[in-house]
Formats: C-alpha cells, structure tokens, sequence
C-alpha cells in the first residue's frame, strides 16, 4: 500500500515511463523505418523549425479564437431559445443534428467555395463548437432545480424572472463544461477548413505543405503543437469551469440531441413539425447560397445538386463515380466503427476487471480526445503508408477512444452495491459481469455508438483525402482539382446525408432496446 | 360587507395522470380560512397537502373547483405582493448568499431592494442567523436553511403566509422556539396563515383550526377546531387538555 503513489503521481509515473519507451523505440527506428521519431528528435526539429510556427499558430488560433465565440454565441442564443419554446427545438432538430453529423471536411471545400478569407476556418470551428455548447446549454436550464422555480412563479414571477434568478446561473456550470469539450473542436475546425482552403498560413496548411517531403520529425512536430493548443484550450476551460462553478464533469460529448414531444396542439401541428424539421436544413441551405450571392454555376442549391445527379447530361456519370466511391467509403466506415466500438466495448468491461491497468491508460485515451483529427492521421500515414489497412486504423482509432471513455465513464456509474450483490450469492467475476455489467453498460454503448457515427465516416473521408486516394474523401478532393463543383456540393450533401441517416439508424434502435429493457437513454 | 376569506378552496379536484399511474390527489377540497386565522393541515404522506397548498399558491392548476386568495385568483394575488411562501424544502439559490435569497421574493416583484435592507436584517435576526448573512446555503445545517426559507417567506410583510412543513428538519427544541417566534410573527401581522405539518402537537399548539386529510383520494376528512387563548404559551404543551386535543386528532387520522 504505502509504496504506491497516490493517483495523479501515478498518472505523471505512467506518462514518464511511456515517453521514455516513446524515445527508446523511436531513438532506434523501430517502427516502420523511422516514420516515429524519438521524443528528443521532434523537439530538437520543433526548435529549428521554431521560425516558421508563430504565423501559423496565430494564423489557427485566431481562426478558431473568432469561430469559438461566434458559435458559442449562437449557440448559447439558441440554447435558451430551445429551453423556453418546445416548438422551437422541434422544428430545429433536423439543423441540429445535420451540424452534430455533418464530417466538417465534407463542407470545407463548399465554405471555401462561398466563403472569402478566414471565414471559412472561422465558420468551421463555429459549426464545431455549436452543437456541445447548445446542447450543454438546454440540458443546463431544463434541469433546473423545480423547486427554485416554483418559488420564482409562487410569487408571481414569469419565464425572464426565472431566466434571470435561476436558470441561467443554474445552468452556468453544464455551459461551462461544454466550452470545455467545445474548444478542442473550434481548434480542429479550423485546421480542417485550412486544410481544404488553400491558404498559406495555419498549422492545417503547414501540415498539407509538410506531406509531401517525409520529413516524420516535422509532421510530428505539427501534430504535437495542434495536440497542444487544443489540450491547453481545454484545460483553460477546465480551470475556468472548475474556478467558477466548482464543478467537474465528464469530457465526453454528448451526443444526445435534446428533444421533447410537443403535446399541444394536436396531429396537424406536429405533421407540420415533423416537416418543417426536414425542410429546415435545406431551407437555410438555400438561403446561405442565396445570401452569400455565390453565382449558381459555383454555388449549388439543393435543387442544384438534385439537377446535377439525376438531370444534367452528365448525371449518369456523375451517378456512377458516386455509387463507386460509396461503395469504397461505406464498408470500411462501417468495419472501422464496429471493430473501433467493440474493441472499447471488450476494454471498458473488463476494466472492471484490472481497473489499475486501465487506469494507466486512460490519460492516452483522454488525450487523443482533443488531439485533432487531422493531425493524426499523416502520422498514421508514416507509420501504416496508404492502403485500406490506414484507413481502417483511422477509423479505429476515432472511433475507439471516444467510445472507450463514454463507457468506462459511464460503467464508473454503476453502483457497486449492484455489483455486490451477484457476489454477495457466490458469483464468480464473469459472472457478476454478465449479469450486471454488460445490461448496465447498454446505454452508454448506445451513447458511444451515436458518437462514434460522424467521427468515423470524418475519418475514412481525412484518411482518403490524405492518403489512400480512395472514396468519398478523394472524390471530394479530385473535384476541387477539376472545378466540378456540383459534385462538390452533392458529396458534401450525400455525406452529411449519410451521417444523419446512421445517427438516426442508431437513435430508433437505441430506443428500442432500451424501452425494451426498462432503461432511460445515456447522455 | 365582510372581509373576504384569506384562503378559499371550494370544491378542488385534482387528479396526476403520469406514465399510465393516474393518482387522484385531491377529491372535492373545500376549506375556507377565515382573514387573519391560522390553520393547519395534517394528514399521513402523500395524502395531498402539498397539493392543495400548490393549488392555492397558483403553481398548479385544479381539474375542478376554484381558488380564492384574499378575494383575488392565486397568481394574482402572488403579483401583488400578497403572499408568502415556505416550501417543504428551503429551496433556496446554491450560489446566494443568505441575505440575498431572503431579498429573492423582493427581485421577483421588482421591490426596490434599499428600501427593505433594515428589514431583512431584522429577519435574519429573528431567525438567529446574525452573522451568517453572508454564508451560502451550502455551508448552512439543515436546519438553518429552513430559517433561512422562512425569513424569506416573511420578507414581503404578506398577508397570506404558506408555509408547507417549514419546521421539518429543525430539533424539537429550535422547533418549539420557531412556533413561539411564528406565533408572535404571525399576531403581529395579522395574516392569514395556512401550516402543513406532520407534527400533531405543532398543529394545536399554533393553530385555530387544524384539517385532517386522508388519502387514496386525498380528501378533509376532519375539522377540529382549537379553543386555547391566544397568545398560547409553551407551558400550554404540558397541559392536560391540549393533549386530549392531540389525541382527538392522532384518533381521527388513524381512524376512518
Ligand atoms: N407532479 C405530480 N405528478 C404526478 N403525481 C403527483 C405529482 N405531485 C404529486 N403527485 C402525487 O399526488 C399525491 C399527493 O402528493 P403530495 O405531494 O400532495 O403529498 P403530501 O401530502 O404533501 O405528502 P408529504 O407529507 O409526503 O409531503 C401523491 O400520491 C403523489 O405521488
Ligand atoms: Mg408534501
């Protein structure tokens, strides 16, 4: 007992003892000829290359500076608007989970399209930040203590007075935590709106120009300096939070979009809801090309991309190179994402197992949690090279982290007592997991299912971009280089699509089984 | 004319339909609480007093029947100013000082706040929680909340004063000084008062009237009224008639 170090020491003991294997097994070229270099190596590269990091750190900083607070603005607005009108979050629901599903570098090129300048790195990492914040906005005024605002309206007080007295301060610590998770992702938003805009500075861009030259110390260089501002963004929140609302909460996203069934009003109204709903996207999407005064040859509007694939002359072809490139996109998104969850699943349940091994780990799982997407996958390229088997180890690896910290999280919450009392009968270990780990872990397997949908269809698409030429993301990427711009817009669109289609896929079984088995959805 | 009634309940129902249990929390509730009385209202848990404290309050609507206080609709007379309100739990702000859920009430009905600062310390004082208006609610006992809750209920000089097991968590001694202290509080202000409670002894010893509910539906069963002279003193609690008193009602719940 006395000789094992409390669990924070630990935590430092397991990152030093990782670094050191890191420098060794680097110092000596072990992985794939040298693709991962020694800690020193990156540093000392870093320390030469220190010339060319400031304009693009600050060029990515202020891009993602201006889209967090832009989007949380937004964000916040819409959140108290959702809280104070059903009818609202109703109709908005389809916008909001287009924006949880949509894989940011589908749209990038379209932003850059339409967009000048920094904007579209800035609406990027807006559209980042929306959903966490929002999301963590509604939860935070509709689980305000009833018995405050009962006191509220007991002395005739309306909706601003509890608003003001309550709500908003009640709901302070939950929108804190989600800044917290939402600034990593202003980070990574920009760097993938960078990275598809062409511009010459931001770390996105320096990453892109570095590709090509084999030079892993440098790549790795990038990716530890992205790792960085989005890890430091997060522990300035999580300070933050922790200063002003002494609160602590998981970092995992929520990916629950808030809902409520609207009662009043009757069938025709909820008809009109549940229409308005679907319509809503394309309708703002119509309207932002129309406001943006983009010509129609460049800009297309829904009914544009609808000419270009099934109309024009050319939609035959356009069809065919479509369905060739989902028909290499899908599979290996949907093999990544169940070998990504049931690898977390396997882990997170038998961590209740050897819990100290797990716990060793978690601090790698939690920084690949803010480590952006973008940076890792050319450091999956050094070390895997460009076929499908990279693109699977991408999907993988965005997939299984996230969904390994929703579960073990979520497993943290089952009550020991409930654990206890299998053994209490004279179960064994397996025994006991299989009676009340597993169903107890349901929901938050759904939860990370939900998750996982977007980021991993996000990263088949980086990975094919990047690397394997290959699928929806090298479509996407060729179509730049031939100004075909509706098939531009129609991957962008049938991406988005696609992502939303899975999460709701995943959203109505999800309901199924857990209405089946008596338990409430995990957030 | 006379004074209309404090309080006036006729004929509420009230029935919770909720995940397929449908509860019938108040069956036919008349009560009338005549201006400037106290009455209490006793019954086994879950039997319907908060309900029908809430629909008094206004925060919730009867299926049937109408709610009259000081002759206005509930939520009226909440916006005048009228009422005061002690919850079953203090429900006070986590992230506000004493003094200022005590001024919560004041904000709501957008009183200017300087004018009742000598008054707000006076009830804090009264309460005996001097000194700790500055604390948050979560460095204050149980106990100390509730005063907290019902020097709140007080801040508003209110004519009708709810007060729905307001004592709960105190001990029995800090509770027998909080009905003295209400007891006067209240003769001094001439309000109308209504008291939830559990305690039979805190209802005869504060009340004119104590009601007696049963539930399954909830429902007044009883009306027993309290003959003792006013101002009721503590030596009142060992005196033989008021004991026979409690147990008339002890009876009257148990029974029927
Ligand atoms: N919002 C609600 N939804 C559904 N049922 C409710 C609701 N509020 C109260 N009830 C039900 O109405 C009945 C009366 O509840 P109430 O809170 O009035 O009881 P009570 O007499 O105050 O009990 P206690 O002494 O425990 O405070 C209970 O059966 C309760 O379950
Ligand atoms: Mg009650």
């Amino acid at each position: 007992m006395a000789a094992e170090p409390i669990a924070p020491l630990r935590g430092l003991r397991n990152l030093a003892i990782l670094l050191a294997i890191w420098e060794v097994v680097g110092r000596l070229d072990l992985v794939a000829g040298g693709a991962l270099p020694g800690i020193t190596e990156i540093l000392l590269r870093l320390w030469e290359d220190r010339g060319d990091y400031p304009r693009h750190v600050w060029a990515t900083l202020a891009a993602s500076g201006a889209g967090f607070v832009i989007g949380n603005f937004v964000a916040v607005a819409a959140g108290v608007l959702f809280a104070l009108s059903p009818v609202a979050l109703r109709l908005f629901r389809g916008v909001n989970i287009a924006v949880f599903a949509l894989p940011p570098i589908a749209i990038a090129p379209i932003l850059v399209l339409t967009l000048s300048g920094m904007a579209p790195r800035i609406v990027l990492a807006a559209l980042g930040v929306y959903f966490v914040t929002m999301t963590a906005t509604v939860i935070g005024l509709s689980q305000a203590d009833s018995r405050a605002t009962d006191l509220i309206r007991a002395y005739g007080g309306n909706r601003r007075d509890e608003l003001r007295l309550v709500l908003f301060r009640g709901a302070m610590p939950s929108i804190l935590a989600g800044l917290r998770v939402a600034a990593p992702n202003a980070v990574l938003g920009a760097i993938l709106a960078e990275f598809g805009g062409g511009g010459r500075w931001g770390l996105g861009a320096y990453l892109l120009g570095s590709l090509g030259r084999g030079e892993p110390d440098r790549l790795w260089g990038i990716g530890l300096v992205a790792t960085l501002i989005a890890g430091l963004s997060y522990g300035a929140f999580a300070l933050l939070s922790r200063r002003v609302a002494g609160a602590t909460r998981a970092v995992t996203l929520n990916s629950a979009i808030p809902d409520v069934s609207v009662q009043a009003g009757g069938p025709a109204l909820r008809v009109a809801l549940a229409g308005g709903t679907i319509a809503l996207p394309f309708v703002l999407w119509w309207a932002f090309i129309r406001l943006t005064g983009v010509p129609d040859l460049i800009a297309k509007t829904p009914w544009g991309v609808v000419d270009y694939l099934f109309l024009a002359h050319t939609a035959e072809t356009a069809q065919a190179r479509l369905f060739a490139a989902l028909a290499e996109t899908l599979p290996i998104t949907v093999l990544g994402m169940f070998a990504g969850l049931g690898f977390a699943f396997a882990l997170a349940v038998s961590s209740r197992l050897a819990p100290r091994a797990i716990e060793a780990f978690m601090p790698v799982a939690l920084i690949t949690q803010t480590m952006p997407l973008v940076a890792l996958t050319p450091l999956l390229v050094l070390i895997l090279g460009r076929g499908p088997s990279l693109t699977l180890w991408v999907t993988i690896s965005v997939t299984f982290f996230p969904a390994f910290v929703t579960l073990a999280q979520g497993l943290a919450l089952v009550p020991r007592s409930a654990e206890d009392l299998p053994r209490a009968y004279g179960a064994g270990r397996w025994r006991e997991i299989g009676m009340v780990t597993i169903p107890a872990s349901l929901p938050y397997l759904f939860a990370a299912t939900r998750l996982t949908v977007p980021r991993a269809l996000l990263g088949v698409m980086i990975a094919e971009w990047l690397a394997t030429g290959r699928g929806l993301g090298n479509l996407l990427n060729q179509s730049r280089g031939y100004l075909d711009y509706g098939m531009i817009w129609t991957v962008a669109a049938v991406s988005v699509l696609l992502s939303v289609v899975f999460y709701q896929a995943v959203v109505i079984v999800e309901r199924r089984v857990l209405r089946r088995m008596g338990m409430a959805t995990a957030e | 004319m006379t004074a209309p009634d404090g309080i006036a309940l006729s004929g509420v129902c009230k029935t919770f339909t909720g995940r397929g249990r449908v509860v019938e929390a108040l069956r036919d509730v008349t009560l009338s609480c005549p201006q400037g009385s106290f009455t209490a209202i006793i019954g086994p848990s879950g039997c319907g007093k908060s309900t029908a404290m809430r629909i008094a309050m206004g925060l919730e609507a009867p299926d049937a029947g109408t709610v009259r206080i000081a002759g206005r609709a509930p939520l009226d007379a909440a916006r005048a100013g009228l009422t005061g309100i002690a919850f079953q739990d203090a429900a006070l702000l986590p992230w506000r000082s004493v003094r200022r859920n005590v001024e919560v009430p004041l904000e709501v009905l957008r009183r200017p706040l300087a004018a009742s600062a000598d008054h707000v310390g006076h009830l804090i004082d009264l309460v005996g929680l001097t000194g700790f208006e500055n604390a948050l609610p979560g460095e204050l006992s149980g106990g100390m909340r509730q005063r907290v809750a019902i020097a709140r209920a007080l801040v508003t000089h209110p004519q009708v004063l709810f007060m729905d097991e307001p004592f709960g968590a105190l001990d029995q001694i800090l509770r027998r000084q909080m009905n003295l202290e209400l007891q006067r509080i209240w003769a001094e202000s001439g309000s109308t008062a209504l008291l939830v409670t559990h305690g039979i002894d805190e209802a005869v010893f504060l009340a004119d009237s104590v009601v007696i509910m049963h539930a399954g539906p909830g429902r007044i069963v009883e009306r027993i009224d309290i003959p003792f002279e006013r101002p009721r003193q503590p030596h009142l609690f060992s005196d033989p008639l008021f004991h026979e008193t409690c147990d008339r009602i002890a009876e009257a719940l148990h029974g029927g």
